[in-house]
């Protein structure tokens, strides 16, 4: 039986149904101290003084952490511009806090009920600033400056500048303009954050938390510690969801500096509301764009600007930038594109990694303006779609070419026949919902697509670590696949077995698998995100596996270990005119949408959902299926309950009763998974990532689905029950 | 204040001096560091702390630990810990996919116990209804009530 095709069940799913599998919050270790966090709770401040004395006092306290402790006192996963600890003194930048989740002081006590005693009793002095709320106050003349480096709060503006768009739109018959904002997204992953810190027998500072990429956090560590990398040991233990919500350090820095000041293990665990108003979000964004094509529904200009609220930190909002600005037109050829970007620094929670990565906002933008066009132009959208769709060669906004191996069109087809759309004479045809008794409800049929690249972009440096043992005599009888990369939830690790198991040709039974400890892996993996886990580590895993399984037949020496590092084509970061080679590859989905629209009530319900998504190869056909399902009612939530509400910098939305997710009641009738296969030619056995596509084309797919079913466009997410009778009212 | 409570978790009686405000889940985490118990919001919201009282599911985040003195308690660990023989609603979530990260899953699981003893035979909008008061992330519920529906098949001897 081949390993690689098949749905074999998940091995860490016996530890989790039956209680066993510790979390990090379910670590504990003799002599263990527990931490609590003061946070700043307000959004811009200067904090004046501060008054540990009676805090102190309180018995059982054994220290209380502050930003005069923190050796280095700078973090960022791309730009170290946020203080681990906020505190008054010589440092202008760390005196100051820029959002509610802020840290001031970390209590670390015997009990934690003594730290949250002593932590009501620190005093803080602080300054009010005036609160920059969103990047429009931020941009204007006189608005308080967030961070020295940028007076004018933008952190970064792209620019793009493909052919000429002034003669591009001289050429188009038909002009479509719009405007959309689409709102923020909690991760409400169901484990809060929380971490384990002591020193290890070989005296280095280990920390056990849910991360996303344990060589990143012991990088981060060592930094704001001064310490040697290798000094410092990050473990994941099981990992309770992170969705991109755990790529950005929580509780780790302050931890290890707990440990290292008390020499006794500590331990921290968030409450949901300080997990909630504690890590970033995904970004707000608002657009402008112009799209024009020919009456043969050919596109030949396009134009955006496009405005993120970074918040009160970088976190990877550059990152997100670059993906929403070479995605802000969709996956379409167009020769006259013109696109701006900016993200802007506010006092709101800092914007960051949250699945699809900048992707799904822009394919909002550009998917509701093709619907537009079709809709003007009187053409089928699937019909325009395929026209249009990006295909091997196709120049990219960023004129380098497509990387091989691109399958829109295929998606698109397999999506549109699935649900019912014909082939016709005169094209493709869209099926007509079916309509209920009730006048009140109507119902539409909606489609989108989208792509989005796997791995990192821009030049960022991309490789990942793997090492295989084989074990045996003559036959292999065990095989050790040492690998960092984090199984956040989504089966990564059995990804990895399989793909081991198909390099040597042996039982994925045979294989065991070693990850997620920065001391037992041979080094990087890279994150768990940008979909790259089972395309980076499994190209890393075969060529070690590959390597191995040679020694193994030309030595004697038992057991073969070898070590190889994975690097993909290079990327190149954008120029002054947007030119580069973004990407070494994507992932390609359509999904259409069935869709229920109470015109009295303003509820949007969701009946039937088919995402085609190009995996190039299932590794596993069931994690995949699984992937697809949770992406499509994550995106769901996003684009009609989920609704992360900051008003002047604070959260109102700080607990699960106030920030709604998705319940098995809100989600679809039905979500059909098809699963495409072309294969991907520098994928592992022509496998792609695939965790975030089907995120992405669901609000617009959704969109259009109302409008096919009321007639009216909605251009603004999320699609509240108020939002949604606004707007009927508006265009009725 | 402390009292002494005495409560019979998975057949086993335990006597402790808690404080009075001392919360179930608190209990049977850090008192009994029954750690399948997981708690994920804190006020009664997500259901990954459900546990059964008596025999019915409740969210150990929302009682007191003395409010369970001299009741039963049954946590994940309890329905079964030997992985050569796990309870038919355990094994279905391993085979069909249930969970992904599942941090939600004992709360799932002890929610579908005392649903399945009194429905055996449910249908797929039933048992949508019996989870709609424990929220999980990753999976997006569907092979959640896939695995609903196989456990049902085999519980009833199909």
């Amino acid at each position: 039986m081949r390993a690689i095709g098949s749905s074999l069940p998940r091995g860490d799913a016996v530890g989790k149904v039956v209680g066993a599998t510790p979390y990090s919050g379910d670590l504990s270790m003799p002599g263990m101290l527990h931490a609590v966090t003061l946070f700043a709770r307000r959004p811009h401040a200067r904090i004046l003084a501060l008054d540990l004395g009676e805090a102190g006092r309180v018995p059982g306290v054994v220290c209380i952490l502050t930003a005069a402790d923190v050796p280095h006192n700078r973090f960022g996963l791309n730009v170290p511009d946020q203080p681990v600890l906020c505190g008054p003194g010589d440092d202008e930048h760390a005196s100051r806090v820029r959002f509610v989740g802020d840290k001031v002081a970390v209590v670390v006590a015997e009990t934690v009920e003594a730290a949250e005693r002593a932590r009501a009793l620190i005093r803080v002095e602080y300054e009010a600033l005036p609160v920059v709320p969103n990047p429009v106050a931020a941009r204007q003349t006189g608005a308080p400056v967030l961070h020295a480096a940028h007076p004018d709060n933008v952190l970064l503006h792209y620019r793009v500048r493909k052919g000429d768009t002034l003669a591009g739109f001289a050429q188009a018959d038909v002009v479509v303009e719009g405007e959309y904002s689409v709102g923020g997204q909690e991760h409400a992953f169901l484990q809060p954050e929380a971490g384990l810190a002591w020193l290890d027998e070989e005296g280095r500072v280990a920390v056990a938390c849910a991360g996303q990429w344990a060589h990143e956090e012991q990088e981060q560590i060592a930094h704001a510690l001064r310490l040697p990398d290798e000094r410092v040991r990050v473990i994941h233990p099981a990992i309770g969801g992170a969705f991109g919500g755990r790529e950005d350090i929580s509780v780790q820095i302050v931890l290890a500096l707990a440990a290292q000041k008390t020499g006794r293990p500590v331990k921290m665990v968030w409450t949901r509301e300080e997990s909630i108003i504690g890590h970033h979000k995904r970004h707000p964004m608002t657009y402008r764009c112009r799209t024009g094509a020919t009456r043969d529904g050919r596109l030949v200009a396009a134009e955006v600007e496009l405005v993120s609220d970074c918040g009160a930190y970088a976190s990877t909002s550059t990152k997100v930038l670059g993906n929403a600005t070479i995605m802000a037109v969709g996956p379409y050829d167009i020769p006259h594109v013109s696109i701006d970007a900016y993200t802007v620094y506010t006092n709101n929670v800092p914007s960051g990694a949250f699945r699809g990565f900048g992707a799904p906002q822009s394919h909002f933008a550009a998917e509701s303006q093709m619907n537009k066009l079709a809709a003007a132009l009187g053409m089928d959208p699937v019909e325009l779609r395929l026209k249009n769709a990006l295909r091997d060669g196709s120049l990219q906004v960023t004129q380098a070419p497509m990387p091989a191996g691109v399958s829109m069109d295929h998606v698109i087809e397999q999506c549109a026949e699935s649900i019912g759309w014909r082939r016709t004479a005169q094209g493709w045809q869209r099926p007509a919902a079916a309509q209920p008794d009730s006048p009140w409800l109507r119902r539409g049929i909606g489609f989108a697509a989208a792509f989005k690249n796997i791995g990192f972009s821009f030049g960022y440096r991309e490789h990942c670590w793997a090492t295989v043992e084989i074990h045996g005599g003559g036959d292999i009888d065990r095989v050790v696949v040492r690998c960092a990369g984090s199984d956040v939830g989504q089966g990564a690790h059995l990804a990895f077995q399989q793909i081991a198991a198909e390099a040597l040709g042996i039982e994925a039974e045979k294989v065991e698998i070693v990850s997620a400890d920065t001391a037992t892996t041979p080094g990087s993996s890279g994150s768990a995100s940008a979909s790259r886990m089972t395309f980076m580590a499994g190209n890393a895993i075969r060529g070690a596996a590959e390597k191995a399984l040679a020694m193994w037949r030309d030595e004697e020496d038992r057991p073969v270990i070898a070590t190889y590092e994975f690097n993909p084509p290079a990327t190149t970061p954008m120029d002054d005119m947007g030119r580069s080679t973004p990407n070494f590859t994507y992932g390609y989905v359509a999904e259409a949408v069935e869709a229920e629209i109470d015109t009295e009530t303003g509820e949007v319900r969701v009946r039937r959902v088919v995402c085609a998504d190009d995996v190039g190869r299932a590794v596993n056909p069931q994690q995949v299926t699984g992937q697809i399902e949770g992406a499509v009612v994550q995106a769901q939530g996003w684009a009609t309950i989920e609704n992360f509400v900051q008003r002047d910098g604070l959260v109102l939305t700080p607990h699960l009763s106030t920030y709604l997710i998705p319940t098995v009641r809100d989600i679809p009738d039905r979500v059909d998974s098809i699963i495409v296969e072309v294969p991907d030619p520098l994928g592992p056995f022509g496998a792609r990532g695939m965790a975030e596509m089907p995120f992405i084309p669901f609000a617009p797919a959704l969109t259009a689905a109302l409008h096919d079913a009321t007639g009216v466009w909605f251009d603004h997410l999320p699609l509240t029950p108020v939002r949604v009778l606004e707007t009927l009212d508006e265009q009725a | 204040m402390t009292h002494s409570i005495t409560i019979t978790v998975n057949g086993q009686a335990y006597t402790r001096q808690v404080d009075a405000r001392l919360l179930l889940s608190d209990f049977i985490r850090h008192e009994l560091l029954l750690t399948g118990t997981h708690v994920g919001c804190e006020h009664g919201v997500c259901g990954a702390c459900t546990v059964l009282f008596d025999g019915e599911p409740v969210r150990s985040c929302l009682m007191f630990a003395v409010q369970a003195d001299g009741h039963a308690i049954t946590t994940v660990e309890g329905l079964s810990s030997d992985p050569e023989r796990l309870h038919p609603l355990q094994q279905a979530f391993w085979e069909a996919h249930g969970l992904q990260c599942g941090f939600c899953t004992p709360g799932f699981l002890m929610t579908l116990v005392p649903f399945l003893e009194a429905n055996p035979t449910p249908s797929e909008a039933e048992v949508r209804e019996a989870i709609s008061g424990n929220l999980c992330r990753c999976t997006g519920y569907q092979h959640i009530v896939d695995a609903v529906l196989l456990a049902a098949t085999r519980l009833n001897g199909d």
